[in-house]
């Protein structure tokens, strides 16, 4: 009886004490981009003091030796690059993603379905190293620019969005399918109208999830983008984005003053354009979705 | 009539164009890149560590860096589960109780999903920074961990969030604890999926270039404690990549496909391992 | 009036390796309500998906044989499948609203073919809505999203949605399963007002509404044709055996209970619990008869019983707040 007892007793303050730790945990992950934007704020600050904030955004002269630092050439950088990543990363895994999902027969689908799971999984570097052998391959050199950027980048999420939208579409439910089929709709007709209007907010929430990788991606741009900090008026021009300027100069930053609170800046500036990407992009669904829900 | 017919077949040829465009760049890709690394491939690379310098040098292994990528991500995949896995069940009704608390938490863990991984990396050299300490194989680890967290957390939540309502029933009506449920039960019945997680997040964190820049180092050595600053496979492509001399660019490209081989692998291993996994599974 | 609408020749089906429907030829007339009645898995989806050719849309089916709808075979490839499905509507078994407003639902078929008008439009979403008595429930609120509707409004909204492209013919699977008494009683008369305009050819489980409903009577069985002809003949009498056993197996005209049992007052899920309390005594093969008066009942204890593995001869309202059951163990 007694022994029943402290054993329920241990039992429950075990129960309570993991209780207790998974909560703490929960808040220390949930705080973690909390402290990331404050770590980032606080070391940028100097640079922030120094200068006004629309010189720092809107100026085009970058020259840490002299004490200037106009981000605007590498924020326009990002925003080339990611903006042609997007246009042709887009219509193509949207489309893959609704054949698979729609036409494709089995087979084709347990082939390719696993193959887009693996390629999702390769590392950046990897596509950087396709990026230059195939900038450097046969005489039709695209060079380092815009478009070459653009291109890795594509690649690299079109795996990602395929795969996350083939899912979602295909959790659509075969009734509403066939329900448009039976009043005389085409096949494309009921994916246009009601298979991607079903899905719609986990095909956001695909593309969200693809383009922030996209937003920070380092690696494969900067090998293949050309950084030249100056900002591109062509897809044509080489760029120079944020991520690249920070992975490139992280080694002399201790050297010149005022250079590493701009660098973490840099890193601030990325953070920011990643959240209000993602919270245009939740907003604009939830707007969206009451308006069809 | 003609009209609708047309564009039924035009988005379909869209479609199927779409579909070969993919998976042939990406089939090129791999082919390209393993067609490339091949030649340079062979033993010495993975067993021994590099001659004269990374940089320059054009005998010797990448030994360093394999065992270093292994090391960050091991031990970053460690850290990160024992973190993720509280957070994924206390993500489960019976624990965090009002939605909108989930709801704020799931929030977090997509914000950190998408922040880039080069603002971990800025962020863990202020942290190491301020603590005075150098680019070690500590600072890759927890900032790798950083970057694993919202990957493995959340991919766990989706399927722990499968888990039916029934079955917790079954184990409450026992008189289980809630921690009891969510050890036994909840855990047990979701096990291959929560492994799938921690080798989606182990793939992306041994592969993660970025973050570890500033916080890993590199060296030509293999680290023996853990302040001790660490090579990395992804680095090393880079790095190798960087060099006028031709010779080691080369073995950039054979890096690369080390890098592919392991990537592979950890793919198969999780595809076998929630198949096997399944069977106790009651469905 | 009655001429043939639809004739069936040679109709064989297989999924895979599998036959769902085996060389079935039949007529099914015009203007009259034809039922579909057979046991679980006999192929009654089978045939109805094959007359609008929604089979194909399942994956490794093979279909051979002819289908003719006014004289023309529907399995010519040639045939543009999106005007033979115009032409016939299809009441799912459950209600499957599409994912956009209500006054969207009816007006996607009409869209879809082409109708661009406003005015016609709306005209037809009304006119639509009248006919399946749903238009006073959901005048106010015709932009609402089709998923807020009740099970049963749903329903009369999928049927509006189907008559929607004026259509000759109508398939409808199981059409009431899914929905409470009353709101299957609605959808029955709307078919009984519909057959002056319109072919109806319907599946059902339930002996007694195929009864109501029907004018002509198919029977199948494990994929084989076993009879078919007019209502009256096939149910007063049967040429086949087979026929006969199942509608005696299901019609309960003379069946004698081995066991009733009243559980009026009794709430969901205790009335289930006693009812199988009251099977364990009984042998194999015997028949109990329960009353019960509480709704959820009706339809919950039925399928709670089937999924047991008890076969449920039938349920019929008995009074406005009784209902029978009966289950044979
Ligand atoms: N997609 C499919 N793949 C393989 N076999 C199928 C498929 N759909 C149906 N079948 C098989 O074909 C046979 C006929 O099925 P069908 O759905 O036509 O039966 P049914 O008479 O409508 O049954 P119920 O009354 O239970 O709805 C069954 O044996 C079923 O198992
Ligand atoms: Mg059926």
């Amino acid at each position: 009886m007694e022994k029943g007892l402290s054993r329920l007793i241990g039992r429950r303050w075990a129960d309570l004490a993991a209780t207790r730790l998974m909560f703490v945990a929960t808040v220390f992950v949930a705080s973690v981009a909390v402290f990331i934007g404050i770590g980032l704020l606080l070391k940028s600050w100097p640079i922030l003091e120094a200068r006004p904030l629309s010189e720092l955004l809107f100026s085009s002269v970058w020259c840490p030796s002299r004490g200037e630092f106009g981000f605007y050439p590498f924020i326009m950088g990002t925003l080339w690059v990611t903006g042609l990543a997007g246009i042709i990363a887009l219509p193509l895994s949207l489309l893959s993603a609704l054949y698979l999902a729609e036409y494709a027969p089995n087979k084709v689908r347990a082939l390719v379905k696993p193959a887009l799971d693996l390629l999702a999984g390769i590392p950046s570097v990897v596509y950087g190293i396709w990026g230059i052998l195939a900038l450097s391959l046969g005489g039709i050199s695209i060079g380092f620019n815009v478009l070459a950027g653009g291109i890795v980048l594509a690649i690299m999420v079109i795996p990602v969005v395929t795969s996350v939208s083939e899912e979602v579409f295909r959790t659509v439910p075969r009734d509403i399918k066939e329900a448009s089929l039976a009043v005389g709709a085409t096949r494309w007709e009921t994916a246009k109208h009601v298979v991607m209007r079903a899905s719609l907010p986990g095909v956001a929430a695909a593309v969200v999830l693809g383009f922030s990788r996209a937003f920070g991606e380092t690696m494969a741009v900067l090998m293949v983008v050309g950084n030249v900090a100056r900002a591109p008026s062509s897809v044509m021009d080489p760029a120079y984005p944020l991520t690249a300027l920070i992975a490139n100069n992280y080694g002399e930053m201790m050297s010149v003053p005022l250079y590493d609170s701009a660098l973490l800046l840099a890193a601030l500036v990325l953070l920011v354009m990643v959240l209000v990407f993602n919270v245009a992009a939740r907003l604009a669904l939830a707007r969206v979705q009451r308006r069809w829900a | 009539m003609g009209r609708r017919k047309m564009e039924e077949a035009i988005f379909k040829c869209l479609m199927v164009a779409s579909v070969v465009i993919v998976v042939g760049v990406l089939l090129t890709m791999i082919v390209m890149v393993i067609w490339r690394g091949l030649p340079a491939l062979d033993l010495s690379m993975i067993t021994q560590t590099p001659k004269g310098g990374y940089y320059l040098g054009r005998e010797g292994g990448i030994l360093n860096a394999i065992v270093g990528s292994l090391y960050l991500a091991i031990g970053a995949t460690v850290l990160a589960f024992v973190i993720s896995l509280p957070v994924a069940l206390f993500l489960q009704r019976e624990y965090i109780g009002r939605a909108r608390f989930a709801g704020l938490v799931r929030l977090c863990l997509d914000i950190l999903w998408g922040i880039p991984s080069i603002v971990y990396g800025a962020f863990g050299f202020i942290i190491m920074l301020y603590l005075g300490m150098r680019a070690s194989l500590l600072g890759g680890i927890v900032v790798l961990t950083l970057l694993e967290i919202p990957i493995m957390a959340r991919a766990m939540d989706e399927v722990i969030r499968t888990v039916s309502a029934d079955l917790k029933d079954a184990s409450y009506a026992l008189g289980a604890t809630r921690s009891e449920t969510a050890v036994k039960v909840v855990t047990r019945q979701v096990l291959p999926g929560i492994l799938t997680a921690a080798l989606l997040a182990f793939g992306r964190g041994i592969g993660d270039a970025a973050s570890i820049l500033f916080t890993a180092g590199y060296t030509d050595r293999i680290p023996t404690s853990l302040l001790d600053p660490v090579a990395s496979l992804p680095l090393a492509i880079f790095f190798q990549l960087g060099t006028p001399f031709p010779e080691v660019r080369e073995r950039a490209y054979a890096s690369a496909v080390i890098l592919l081989v392991i990537i592979l692998l950890i793919s198969i291993a999780s595809r076998l391992l929630s198949r096997r996994l399944a069977k106790h599974v009651v469905k | 009036m009655n001429e043939t609408c639809i004739s069936i020749r040679h109709l064989s089906v297989f999924y895979g390796k599998s036959v769902a429907l085996k060389d079935i030829s039949l007529s099914i007339p015009g203007r009259q309500i034809t039922a579909i009645i057979g046991p679980s898995g006999c192929g009654k989806t089978t045939l109805l998906r094959s007359i609008n050719r929604l089979i194909e849309s399942t994956d490794e089916t093979r279909v051979s044989g002819e289908i003719l709808v006014d004289g023309q075979n529907i399995m010519d490839r040639r045939l543009d499948v999106t005007a033979l499905r115009k032409k016939i509507g299809l009441l799912a078994q459950k209600p499957s609203p599409l994912p956009m407003s209500i006054y969207d639902n009816v007006a996607y078929g009409p869209r879809i073919h082409g109708e661009r008008d406003r005015k016609a439009l709306d005209r037809t979403v009304q006119d639509c809505l009248q006919t399946v008595s749903l238009w006073d429930e959901v005048k106010h609120r015709l932009r609402a999203p089709a998923s807020r509707l009740s099970v049963g409004q749903q329903q009369r909204l999928c049927l509006a949605r189907s008559l929607a492209v004026r259509p000759e013919i109508l398939l409808c699977d199981e059409p009431t399963s899914a929905l409470d008494p009353v709101s299957s009683q609605t959808i029955e008369k709307k078919l009984v007002e519909l057959k002056k305009d319109y072919t109806i050819v319907i599946v059902t489980h339930n002996i007694h509404q195929a009864i109501r409903l029907a004018d002509y009577v198919i029977h199948l069985y494990l994929g084989e044709l076993v009879e078919h002809g007019p209502a009256n003949e096939v149910f007063e009498h049967p040429k086949e055996e087979r026929t006969r056993a199942y509608i005696n197996g299901t019609f309960l005209a003379d069946i004698k209970f081995d066991k009733e049992l009243d559980l009026k007052g009794t709430k969901c899920p205790y009335n289930f619990v006693y009812a199988k309390l009251a099977l364990d005594d009984l042998a194999e093969g015997n028949i109990l008869r329960i009353i019960v008066d509480d709704p959820t009942a009706v339809t919950e204890l039925p399928r709670g019983m089937e999924a047991d593995g008890y076969e449920v001869l039938n349920s019929n309202q008995l009074n406005k707040t009784d209902w029978e059951i009966v289950i044979r163990k």
